[in-house]
């Protein structure tokens, strides 16, 4: 049997601030785009069964569109004759019992096979049995569910959360819920992995496809796109779904340099053709503050017109910490907080027991802002 | 309790002998000196009354110009045969009758254990007035031995045989990071014990308040799901607080469960030092195993050796290459035996777990006593050498338990390694914590540096006293009821206690119900100290 394994499609994810001709946020765009090549990609490749491992959709509400464009992606693989077993992740599952979950409005959809009830499911497909862990409220949970599995002897595990032994590449998001590297066992044909945006193989039978699309400059060195795996010998191949259009350069060094030669540094980086919708980051190390500072900031902005996203990040020679400038986005808001706290901890200026009660109360509240601030005022209440 | 007047009446009772009572000349301080209290009690009482070795008693005492109470708390040590005669006067025949029963009493030794003064307790530096009543301890003097009780529960107080299970006894975890040890003959609870301390640290994990991540490795598989046979259970079984046990194992049945991951090291992480624990080398084996970790420091020495540039290096050092050669397949033979050496390796996520305080299960049962000390020797030299590293925000440190330590930490036994952990491990975080039925062949000078020590019953002589004489707390007084503990049954010395205690150790499957059925604590966002978000 052949599978295509995908992940984090995060249907719904905007961001950058950069609209198209008809007002759109050219990121959500590409969002949508990259899952319509994806969906394009998997049918040509004609597996016996697709799994898509968690978050769907970017919000537990997503607004029409990301729903019909999923509605469109599934509805065009079942049509082709390949069933579809999905699971919820941390980002598409609501975070109690009483709200309704997107995916109610895909059950009973011919093949499609969705795991999203906080418990283990398993779906039999062919030979093989898909034993689905989705995002469950607990983290303890996660073990509870898996013990309740029966091996047929030809199995594959669908689970979504951050693989413990992957936690220093930690993605930043709230919610997330660890899973321990004692549930990737052996004896799964596959275990198909979803929450880390990269592909990795995390052990000898069990995988993150990674996302399609790159979303922050953390994922900036990730492989990306599908795999497609064979479950009789277990090997898992990558399937590019569009070209990397993430660029972060390496830093460039300005010791000396003249507001010209920083500006030719910039515009040689910066070729309309080059960027034409990238997320393009270029870091300056050791510029002098004066001759930034007389760089046109209207012509910089215009250097990066065709891009989705371009970032200068100049590293001032006079600033003795070298200090990360990071796009304060709002996928990972709280974490820049909690980052800032512990940083201010370390250096005193902080008591530790006030970091933690900041920490852990502020992060909370940061991510409800930044929650009611993605959804859509137009949504009704649940 | 009624206020009892001390002395006045006594002068009286002496002239007017035949109105003397036990109760006036009994149960008081007759002598002796701030480390040891003298009172004596009727040489005839009841079964019931009997005064037995461990028991406390309670001295109450008042300070005359500010009236206000004083109680110390002994614990009895020894319980003699007494008289007021000298020589043999009190067993000579008068009449039909010994010659004065009103003169003979028993003498009761007692160990102060402290005062308490405007309700607290502490270290006594004085004396109680001489003649002030003596009583057995109630309730209420024990609570205050509550006090000076720390986080880690293992036990009730115990007083003589009895418990006294108002008073639970726990250990600081603040002090774990300096050494501990954990001595019993065989089968008198060690195993036990360790399942009772790291369900407590299981439990203070799961609350957030873990201090340290605690690492045991089991080489009798007994500690994961406890023993079918005799009726134990295993940490696996405490599912409350799973959240803070990881556990690894080499045995293939116990890997099939959700929690338990396989044990798994890999080659790059195998120094020759470990390789030297593996086999019974001959000398030139085994200086040729020392040459090669001086030469080669790559994780990749096994090859490196075997090729052109390698082997020259060797024979540079003088050794031949038939040696070497005859050593390098030896090595990989030996190495082979091992499945669970593998490209994939366990140790950081047990790292990673023993950092952020969790309890880490090493479950390598039925494996030969060399493979199990070059596993461990692997495992705690990775983790020393990790510990050495900058800490990160907010690390715990670390407590590396050892089953049978007289083989590591003897005299004369040539794994360096764990002596290395013994001695600068602190600097790090990193200690040891020892288990040993035979506390008499471990080094002195390193016992000298344990700060806990769990003693249960001993019986050789020798094993007691290498303890007494090197442990931080006075344990020779102690020295009888030590000889007398049962099954179970400890007296613990450790910083932030101000004595030895005696405990009664649960029994861990006990526990396990306790823990089952505790009601969690109130979470609240307001609790602890700092920043308090919805006060209005
Ligand atoms: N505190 C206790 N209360 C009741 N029973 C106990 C207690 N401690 C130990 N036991 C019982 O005594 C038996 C032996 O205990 P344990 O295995 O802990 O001894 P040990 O000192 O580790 O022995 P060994 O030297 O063989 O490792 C077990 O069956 C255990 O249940
Ligand atoms: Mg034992």
């Amino acid at each position: 049997m052949k599978i295509v394994h995908l992940a984090d499609s995060h249907l719904g994810f905007s961001g950058y601030n950069r609209l198209d001709e008809h007002g759109r946020n050219r990121m959500e765009e590409r969002v949508y785009e990259g899952f319509d090549l994806a969906v394009e990609k998997i049918i040509s490749l004609r597996p016996d069964a697709v799994v898509h491992a968690g978050d769907v959709f970017h919000h537990v509400r997503p607004k029409i569109r990301p729903l019909v464009v999923f509605q469109r992606g599934l509805q065009r693989l079942t049509d082709a004759g390949i069933p579809v077993i999905i699971i919820s992740g941390n980002h598409d599952a609501p975070k109690s019992f009483s709200s309704s979950s997107p995916f109610l409005l895909f059950e009973g959809m011919k093949d499609v096979h969705i795991a999203q009830r906080y418990a283990y499911e398993r779906f039999d497909l062919d030979d093989h049995a898909f034993h689905c862990i989705p995002f469950c409220l607990e983290p303890d949970e996660y073990l509870q569910e898996f013990g309740k599995i029966e091996r047929s002897g030809r199995d594959v595990l669908v689970m979504h959360g951050l693989v413990e032994s992957l936690r220093n590449k930690r993605l930043r998001t709230v919610g997330e819920h660890e899973l321990k590297d004692s549930l990737l066992k052996r004896d799964f044909d596959y275990i198909a992995l979803g929450h880390f945006h990269g592909q990795a193989r995390v052990a000898e039978n069990a995988w993150y496809s990674g996302s399609v699309e790159y979303f922050n400059f953390g994922e900036a060195g990730d492989q990306k796109g599908l795999l497609s795996v064979d479950l009789e010998d277990g090997e898992a191949l990558s399937v590019e779904v569009r070209p990397k259009n993430m660029i972060d350069h390496p830093p460039v060094d300005c010791s000396g340099l003249s507001t010209e030669a920083i500006a030719e540094v910039l515009m040689e980086l910066c070729d309309p053709q080059a960027v034409r919708d990238k997320l393009i980051r270029i870091t300056l190390r050791n510029v002098s503050r004066a001759a930034f500072r007389r760089i046109d900031q209207v012509k910089l902005s215009r250097l990066g017109a065709e891009a989705i996203y371009l970032k200068v990040r100049p590293e001032f020679d006079d600033e003795k910490e070298e200090r990360m400038e990071r796009p304060a986005d709002r996928f990972s808001l709280q974490q820049e907080f909690v980052d800032y706290l512990s940083q201010e901890s370390r250096e005193g200026r902080i008591a530790e027991a006030i970091r933690k009660e900041v920490a852990g109360y502020g992060s909370a509240v940061l991510e409800k802002a930044v929650a009611a601030k993605n959804t859509e005022v137009l949504d009704a209440p649940q | 309790m009624a206020q009892e007047k001390i002395g006045g009446e006594f002068g009286a009772g002496i002239l007017n002998k035949k109105s003397l009572t036990p109760e006036n000349t009994t149960y008081r301080i007759i002598s002796k000196s701030v480390s040891e209290y003298h009172f004596i009690v009727p040489f005839d009482l009841p079964d019931a009354e009997r005064v037995e070795v461990g028991q406390i008693f309670s001295v109450k005492d008042y300070d005359q110009s500010s009236s206000r109470k004083l109680t110390f708390l002994a614990r009895v040590l020894d319980v003699q045969h007494g008289s007021n005669y000298d020589g043999n006067w009190d067993t000579t025949i008068k009449g039909t009758q010994f010659f004065d029963r009103d003169q003979i009493f028993n003498r009761v030794i007692a160990e102060p254990l402290g005062c308490v003064r405007d309700g607290s307790f502490r270290k006594s530096r004085t004396i109680p007035t001489k003649f002030s009543p003596v009583s057995r301890a109630e309730q209420e003097e024990f609570q205050f031995l509550r006090q000076v009780m720390g986080d880690i529960e293992i036990g009730y107080l115990r007083n003589g045989s009895r418990l006294v299970e108002e008073i639970p006894v726990a250990l600081h975890s603040d002090s774990m990071d300096h050494h501990m040890g954990v001595f019993a003959t065989t089968g008198m609870g060690k195993s036990n014990f360790m399942k009772v301390f790291a369900a407590s640290c299981m439990r203070l994990a799961a609350r957030g308040k873990s201090k340290f991540g605690l690492l045991i490795v089991d080489p009798h598989g007994e500690y994961i799901l406890g023993e079918g046979r005799k009726g134990t259970k295993g940490l696996v079984h405490l599912s409350r607080y799973s959240s803070s046990l990881a556990c690894y194992s080499t045995d293939y049945k116990n890997c099939q469960m959700p929690q338990v991951e396989e044990f798994s090291i890999s080659f790059s992480e195998i120094k020759p030092e470990d390789v030297a624990l593996l086999y019974n080398w001959s000398p030139p084996q085994m200086d040729a195993l020392e040459a090669i970790s001086r030469t080669f420091d790559s994780d990749n020495w096994l090859d490196e050796i075997q090729d052109g540039e390698g082997l020259a290096r060797m024979v540079r050092e003088g050794f031949k290459e038939s040696t070497i050669q005859v050593l390098v397949r030896r090595i990989k033979n030996l190495l082979e035996k091992n499945a669970y050496i593998k490209k994939r390796s366990s140790l950081p996520n047990i790292l990673a777990n023993l950092q952020n305080g969790n309890v880490v299960l090493v479950d390598i049962p039925r494996m030969s006593d060399r493979a199990e000390l070059f596993l461990l020797s692997v495992l705690s030299r990775y983790v020393l050498e990790e510990y050495k590293k900058e800490a990160s925000d907010g690390r715990k440190n670390c407590l590396i338990t050892i089953e049978e330590a007289q083989r590591v930490l003897g005299q004369g036994s040539n794994t360096s390694r764990f002596e290395s952990i013994a001695r600068e491990g602190r600097k790090f975080g990193v200690g040891l914590c020892a288990i040993t039925q035979q506390p008499k062949l471990i080094e002195k000078q390193l016992l000298s540096q344990f700060n806990t020590l769990v003693v249960m019953g001993l019986g050789d002589r020798n094993d007691r006293l290498q303890l007494e004489e090197s442990a931080k707390q006075d344990l020779k007084s102690l020295d009888i009821e030590i000889q007398t503990l049962e099954k179970g049954e400890a007296v613990i010395s450790t910083l932030g206690i101000p004595f030895p205690v005696p405990v009664s150790v649960h029994k861990y499957e006990h526990y396990l119900e306790h823990l089952k059925a505790e009601k969690a604590p109130e979470e609240s966002l307001t609790s602890g100290p700092g920043f308090k978000p919805f006060l209005e």
